[in-house]
């Protein structure tokens, strides 16, 4: 089921009814509950006074000894409502977190922009323009995800005549038969009347062993004689020779568990005005951040925060879009938007503006009902990365979501920050390089003192901080955010300004997925404009340390906090290049770690009972008796279990030792594809379990594995770089 | 004491050997007290309890001769307590039977003239089919465990042993109904499968465990020793176990240890 997002206080105040954090609670809905709330004047007047409160807090001048002491307050008052239970304790931190931010711009806008020389000017104005940048998407986020709606599964009617006909789409243009394979089987084994139930294959590719594959599993092949506008296109032509009420569209490597439409499919008979229904992507592979810097399933993923937080606050207000696979679309307002959106290459998030524009409700059900392969490199995630971002930034220009008909203020707004996301690139390369303005030039980006810089700048990040990390502690942990921007912000800079520009240039790439990493290597291409960066930074750091030991006089606070700023950029670049490192991938096909009930058949006879350790297409990891014996290349059977279910699968033993066995399955038929993957990938419970559930986020930790990874990224490229050397030393 | 008659319609399904395994994992379990009573002529339930084959006490013979039931009882090493059927002549086997026939509640009077603690488990073994002793046993029992194997001959019997349970047990205050055991079920064998679904679907939760098909149950046999520790990793064995967990729920027993 869907991940409880209350914070741990709830947890304490639910165990312990006298805890200091139930009482809180308790005097928080007393509070919350008085009759005068609901008075019409009583609101407005709080309303009113409130912001009046809140203007006086943000723009009343204070010297250096006032503002250390209000950010002190406000900021003691933050850490001690983060460990108070409740939503309302949640908005009150982003208050506090919102008047310490807009407390800085405006005293950045009102006190430090008198630049007198025109470098000053062109350095500061640029810094000033990337933290009023970064000040819009703080407050945006926070409207979007203060209040997530963390909708549930609405049961499906008893009556099944009534349910409706699904067409299952599974677009591919030229993934592997291999990748393609598992998700057919898992959609024909999708629990539902089979009568009302329709599986196609949409092939771009055009390619006879799909066509062979669908007519031997009975499934729907479809075709068209060109490849107009990729994927949209792809199921645009589709939707013309199909006919099912609704259409379930899922990426050829999306593999959906089989209860995946009686999950999701009740809420369109509960809302009859809903039209699209979208679903968590879950990796059962690590993404090149999780393999490279081995955090796969011990720290939140790049993509946890959206699917865990932000599409689930963007559905309070309505605003949840579709992201191109393991959704449901009702078809008749489908074509009535005419189709998937093809004038951008993100024509799910657009598709989805589009049926917002004409009123229909979309959802986000937050229970991951398909899992698939993550993309296998770091160029390939780059790829992906920047398509997004173009596409965002096209549809920012030819359907900007602030204006035009259809939309609430609220969707405008979620919209917007989906859009105003990508656009970091340039922002973040400014903050990586900002501190190098005085360390190289002198040049003084802020007109003011050091110690008010900080005593302003501080509360603003840590405010931010604190407030982030009880929004999204389940699904992103602090700094890194910070790490993941600044690996992409180079490569998707470009793009997103280029489409800004003109939003006709730029063309669709595919993501490769389900590959070999043959040799761990260094990724020199992709890495290289963070290594120049990270060189940059060190240089400017040695300048620093020397201006420190001989010219730094009355500037040395200054000097220092800019030094502090660059050693901060530093590790950021350090784990840039960490990510960078290619880690050697061995298994062709990725292996799921699950541990399910299992029995081996031996040729004598004779069983075992096990579990398993993992599972992929072609094989099992089994946990087994450390005292069993059990030859290399001894034929078996395996069975495999759902509730009184059993699938028996023949396999070859390809390892044995100390307690563990691993078998290769031996010559399966299609049949008995299908039942493995019902038995394994399309299990209903199959992605639940690691959704969410990994360690809550403590900034101070998570500060340190980004410091550690850093300075091993910082190691690695430095052996890397001795290694390329010596061949030409010995020349 | 809570009396379980193991019966099956057909022949050659596994009875004695399931109630040999099920009273020891029982026995393994923690359950207090383990009987169980060989009251099928082929006499073979001894064996599975490490009897002696040519040993001629039993049930049988002490009945008729008038001794106690008690100087016929071994015990296994397992510590589950055994009464065989017996070895008898011909004549004397027609002359116990009718002594059964003409004696309905003859069972369930010698059990009770045990005393046994209330807590005490007995299982009755029976030879396949109607005959005198699957009266008695029903007769005797308060809950009736079915055994079936995965094909159309035991699927098709089914009705018989309702009927039969109809008749002697169901108009009885303290008999608490009938669950079903699938014996030698083959996850590789369609038919097996087939048929495993159509009783799962239409026995719901009377059926109490489903017994894989599984080379150490007759290995442990020749080696003299029960499946669960014969083969302690196998699939029978884990079967075995699993269901006398349930059937022990279902009688309400209390178990004390832990399962091995």
């Amino acid at each position: 089921m869907s991940v409880d997002q209350r914070p741990k206080a709830d947890e304490v105040a639910d165990a312990d009814s006298h805890s200091p954090q139930a009482h809180w609670r308790t005097v928080v809905h007393a509070i919350t509950g008085w009759a005068i709330w609901q008075h019409p004047t009583a609101r407005v007047v709080a309303v009113v006074f409130s912001a009046l409160l809140m203007g006086l807090v943000i723009s009343v001048p204070l010297d250096l000894q006032g503002q250390i002491l209000f950010s002190l307050g406000s900021f003691a008052a933050a850490l001690l409502l983060s460990k108070t239970p409740g939503r309302l304790s949640t908005l009150a931190m982003i208050v506090l977190s919102i008047s310490a931010s807009s407390r800085y711009i405006y005293w950045r806008f009102t006190d430090t922009i008198g630049f007198t020389h025109w470098m000053d000017a062109a350095f500061g104005y640029g810094l000033v323009l990337a933290e009023l940048y970064a000040f819009a998407v703080l407050l945006i986020g926070y409207f979007q995800t203060a209040w997530p709606l963390q909708r549930r599964p609405v049961p499906m009617p008893a009556d099944v005549s009534t349910w409706p006909s699904v067409d299952v789409f599974i677009p591919s243009y030229n993934e592997p038969l291999e990748v393609v394979r598992q998700t057919v089987f898992s959609a024909m084994s999708l629990d539902w009347p089979q009568d009302r139930l329709h599986v196609y294959v949409l092939d771009d590719g055009r390619r006879t062993e799909f066509r062979e594959f669908c007519e031997e599993l009975g499934v729907g092949y479809l075709i068209r004689d060109n490849n107009h506008h990729a994927k949209a296109g792809n199921i645009n032509a589709a939707l013309k020779v199909t006919h099912s009420d609704y259409i379930a569209i899922f990426d050829c490597d999306h593999i959906p568990t089989r209860s995946f439409l009686q999950v999701c499919m009740g809420w369109f008979f509960k809302d009859t005005n809903l039209v699209m229904l979208q679903t968590p992507h879950v990796f059962f592979s690590p993404d090149p951040f999780e393999r490279n810097l081995d955090t796969f399933h011990r720290m939140p993923n790049e993509g946890e925060l959206f699917y865990g937080i932000v599409q689930d606050g963007n559905d309070l207000w309505n605003a949840s879009f579709f992201c191109g696979s393991c959704a449901i679309i009702r078809r008749k307002e489908l074509l009535e938007v005419g189709g998937i959106a093809v004038e951008t290459v993100t024509e799910d998030a657009h598709t989805a503006l589009k049926l917002s524009r004409l009123g229909y409700n979309t959802a986000y059900l937050e229970v991951p009902q398909a899992a698939g392969l993550a993309t296998e490199s770091l160029s390939g995630h780059v790829g992906q990365r920047i398509r997004w971002a173009r596409g965002m930034a096209q549809i920012a220009r030819t359907d900007n979501p602030l204006f035009g008909k259809g939309l609430h203020f609220g969707q405008r707004l979620c919209y917007l920050n989906a859009m105003l996301h990508f656009f970091y690139g340039l922002p973040r390369l400014v903050f990586l390089t900002a501190p190098l303005a005085y360390l190289f030039f002198g040049a003084h980006v802020f007109q003011a003192s050091a110690l008010m810089i900080t005593a302003y700048a501080l509360p603003h990040l840590a405010h931010a901080s604190v407030t982030n990390s009880r929004i999204q502690g389940r699904f992103r942990h602090s700094f890194w955010n910070e790490v993941y921007e600044s690996v992409l912000a180079w490569y998707i800079m470009r793009p997103v300004l280029v489409a800004a520009i003109n939003p006709k240039l730029g063309k669709f790439n595919v993501t490769a997925k389900g590959g070999v990493i043959e040799k761990a290597y260094f990724d020199w291409t992709i890495a290289r404009p963070y290594v120049v960066l990270l060189l940059i930074n060190l240089v400017g750091m040695a300048v620093g340390v020397w201006k420190l030991f001989s010219s730094a006089g009355d500037e040395t606070t200054t000097l220092v906090i800019n030094m502090v700023w660059t050693v901060y950029n530093i590790i950021l670049l350090g784990a840039s290049v960490a990510v960078a490192s290619e880690t050697r991938q061995i298994r062709g096909t990725p292996r799921v770690a699950a541990s399910l009930p299992a029995v081996i058949r031996f040729e004598n006879g004779r069983t075992l009972v096990c579990k398993t350790e993992d599972f992929s297409q072609h094989g099992l990891g089994l946990a087994v008796p450390p005292d069993v014996d059990i030859p290399m290349g001894s034929r078996l059977a395996v069975s495999l279990f759902r509730s009184d279910e059993e699938g028996v699968f023949p396999a070859i033993v390809t390892f044995s030792g100390k307690g563990r066995l691993g078998v290769k399955f031996d010559n399966l038929s299609l049949h008995q594809q299908a039942e493995l993957a019902s038995l394994t990938f399309a299990r209903a419970d199959a992605w639940i379990a690691t959704w969410g559930t990994g360690q809550r986020d403590k900034p101070l930790r998570s500060l340190k594995s980004v410091i550690v990874i850093g300075l091993r990224g910082m190691g690695q490229l430095t052996a890397t770089a001795f290694k390329s050397l010596k061949p030409l030393k010995s020349r | 004491m809570k009396v379980v008659a193991v019966v099956s319609a057909k022949g050659g399904v596994g009875k004695t050997t399931l109630t040999a395994n099920l009273a020891t994992a029982l026995q393994h379990q923690g359950a207090p007290t383990v009987l169980v009573v060989d009251l099928d002529p082929q006499n073979a339930l001894g064996l599975h309890f490490g009897a002696d084959p040519g040993a001629l006490a039993g049930v049988s013979r002490a009945s008729l001769s008038g001794d106690s039931w008690g100087s016929v009882c071994q015990q296994s090493p397992s510590g589950v307590h055994v009464l065989p059927y017996g070895v008898v002549n011909e004549a004397d086997r027609m002359a116990f039977e009718r002594h059964l026939e003409a004696n309905p509640d003859w069972l369930a009077l010698q059990l009770q003239g045990l005393d046994l603690p209330p807590d005490a488990l007995v299982f009755i073994d029976t030879p396949p089919g109607p005959s005198a002793y699957m009266q008695q046993a029903l007769t005797a029992a308060q809950v009736v465990v079915v055994v079936n194997l995965p094909d159309a001959a035991s699927y098709a019997a089914l009705a018989l042993m309702q009927r039969l349970v109809h008749t002697y047990c169901t108009p009885r205050p303290d008999f608490a109904g009938t669950l079903h055991v699938l014996n030698q079920a083959d996850g590789a064998r369609q038919l097996s499968k087939d048929i495993t679904r159509v009783m799962q679907d239409s026995l719901g939760d009377r059926l109490i465990g489903v017994i894989h098909e599984d080379q150490a149950v007759r290995e442990a046999l020749a080696y003299d020793q029960s499946v669960l520790e014969y083969d302690t990793h196998g699939q029978a064995a884990d079967d075995l176990r699993k269901c006398a967990q349930v059937l022990a729920q279902r009688l309400g027993l209390p178990l004390a240890g832990a399962a091995r």
